[in-house]
């Protein structure tokens, strides 16, 4: 089986006492500048352009929030790369100023585990930054590791996953859309109220008000529930990079692992040409159906009249994978029908034992715990207080933050240790790219000039020399060995 | 902080009345609570409950 290489790029909100939206930007760009660890203040941004559609063509211009507009009449930011304010951190992972939002991209990881505990080591250097910023602006700076402001903005969680160039593009939007739909119900945040159409009281995903197309490139507005970005951060003529966008920010590191392994397993089924062929009626309202059936099995209209459920479309992948990867004990394999039978049992324990479900994913989590609070107090969903207890789940402050107190009384499936955690944050523990990365910022980082998911640039004693890394490669600990930056870009060509 | 209008561009549907402790919200899910309710309630009573509605984030990815 092909490992598939992945990250997990997370925009968090925040907020900084006496500041609005209307400050967000500069102070975004303030406070990933105040990030107090080592790293590389550069990215080599010349290989992306967001603009690029997976079906062949490039678009124009890309749609904004014409209410985010409205922000920045008569005010400048500055240049692009200096509103950005990118830093490539020792673990090379990358941090930046993404429209207004700190945003942590992870290094590319192998392993359902890898990538949950780099999500992990995401939340700590956006908390080193915000309290360095914090004593600078000498306010109160809270972060938020969620989807939305409650009055109609969203910022994004976004997978990315490497997949092969040779994949039809139709037949990864048919084979991915029923499990982007569906897996939401073990991976979505979970949401108090609506922020489009009919009111409701609690659903499963925080970004499903969001989607209003099945497909298109955009990520600003107009959202799609397939994306069809096409920056593959890789050699074009092999590669795409899959861009996830309508995953949401989880806390339970169970639900990380979930939301991760839902999507590889159906990338491995359209790779194999094993996908179940479901037709959706209508993937947006779809998804929006399920979001909203929290207490059903969130029902999903087919073509030609029928209808199945979110449960039955996850089984339908999950299921011929257990069969079809049984005879492969390779660490990949067996970590991915570890945490897809974890799946099946919490599909099965959604009704049977909801006490069990509710300490693997979020939305149950949260409905659980602001349920007590709506009985206690008598207060009606629709109380103001009960989206500003929405919103302290996920404040990712320790000690702070519902989830925060959650895990430390037990009652949500255990963190990443803090050791693996402290250690993600300026390690990579995998043959990835990402290694190659961490392994120049940490140790040659006078000569880097710049980096990128795909290059390497130096300034040697010959003069700048751009390296390629190649995601199918593995990258060996060995090369932390290199004497010199020369020794170091011979053994990366070498590789 | 300067508050904004609400955003003009989503639609609501109105909100119907409720009164307190009527047939509000999703039925109350058979779970048992997490541990430690007590201390749970407590941290939740002592977040400012208008923090959702000051709240407010630009639109990102």
């Amino acid at each position: 089986m092909r490992p598939i290489l992945a990250g997990l790029d997370t925009e968090y909100g925040f907020s900084v006492e006496g500041r609005g939206a209307e400050d967000q930007i500069d102070d975004a760009k303030a406070l990933v500048r105040s990030y107090p660890g080592e790293c590389l203040p550069s990215w080599d941004e010349r290989s992306e352009n967001p603009r690029n559609d997976l079906r062949g063509f490039r678009l124009g211009s890309l749609s904004r929030d014409p209410e985010d507009a409205k922000f920045d009449e008569g005010r400048s930011h500055g240049p692009a790369s200096e509103v950005r304010s990118d830093r490539v951190l020792l673990n090379g992972a990358r941090f930046y100023n993404d429209h207004g939002h700190p945003e942590y991209a992870t290094p590319e990881t192998w392993s359902l585990s890898e990538i949950a505990a780099h999500d992990r080591a995401g939340d700590l250097a956006v908390l080193r930054a915000a309290a360095a910023y914090g004593e600078t602006c000498r306010g109160d700076v809270r972060v938020y590791k969620n989807n939305t402001d409650f009055h109609g903005a969203s910022y994004g969680t976004h997978e990315s996953y490497l997949v092969p160039r040779s994949i039809p593009i139709d037949n990864l939007v048919n084979g991915l859309m029923p499990m982007l739909v569906a897996r939401q119900v073990l991976c979505g945040a979970g949401k108090v109220g609506s922020e489009q159409g009919a009111r409701c009281d609690y659903q499963i995903s925080q970004r499903a008000d969001f989607f209003s197309e099945p497909i298109n490139a955009e990520t600003l507005f107009r959202r799609p529930v397939f994306n069809t970005r096409d920056e593959p951060h890789a050699d074009p003529a092999k590669w795409i990079r899959l861009h996830v966008i309508c995953g949401e920010s989880n806390l339970v590191s169970t639900a990380t692992k979930l939301k991760v392994a839902l999507a590889k397993v159906a990338i491995h089924l359209v790779e194999t040409g094993n996908q179940p062929m479901w037709r959706l009626a209508d993937p947006v309202r779809a998804f929006k159906a399920v979001s909203r059936d929290p207490d059903g099995e969130g029902r999903i209209d087919l073509e030609g009249r029928s209808w199945t459920t979110a449960r039955q479309v996850i089984e339908s992948y999950v299921v011929p994978f257990l069969a079809c990867s049984s005879g492969d004990t390779g660490p990949y394999a067996t970590e991915m029908r570890e945490h897809l039978g974890t799946a099946i049992a919490l599909l099965e324990a959604r009704f049977s034992d909801p006490e069990r479900f509710a300490r693997s994913v979020d939305w149950a989590a949260k409905r659980a715990v602001l349920s007590q609070y709506v009985d206690s107090e008598r207060v009606p969903w629709s109380d103001p207080s009960l989206q500003s207890l929405d919103l302290e789940y996920h404040r990712i402050d320790k000690g702070e933050g519902l989830f925060q107190v959650l895990l430390e009384l037990g009652a949500v499936d255990p963190d990443p240790t803090e050791d693996d955690v402290l250690d993600r944050a300026i390690n990579v523990r995998e043959a990835t790219r990402a290694r190659a990365r961490s392994i120049a910022v940490t140790r040659f980082r006078d000569q880097l000039a710049t980096a990128s998911w795909g290059t390497l640039t130096f300034n040697t004693r010959l003069g700048e020399k751009c390296v390629q890394l190649p995601p199918e490669k593995t990258y060996p600990v060995t090369l932390e060995r290199c004497a010199t930056v020369e020794d170091f870009i011979m053994e990366l060509e070498r590789t | 902080m300067t508050i904004y209008a609400e955003r003009t561009t989503r639609r609501m549907d109105p909100e119907p009345e409720r009164k307190l402790g009527d047939d509000a919200g999703p039925s109350k899910p058979d779970v048992k609570r997490p541990g430690g309710p007590n201390e749970l309630l407590k941290r939740m009573k002592r977040v400012d409950p208008d923090q959702a509605k000051k709240y407010r984030q630009r639109s990102g990815q």
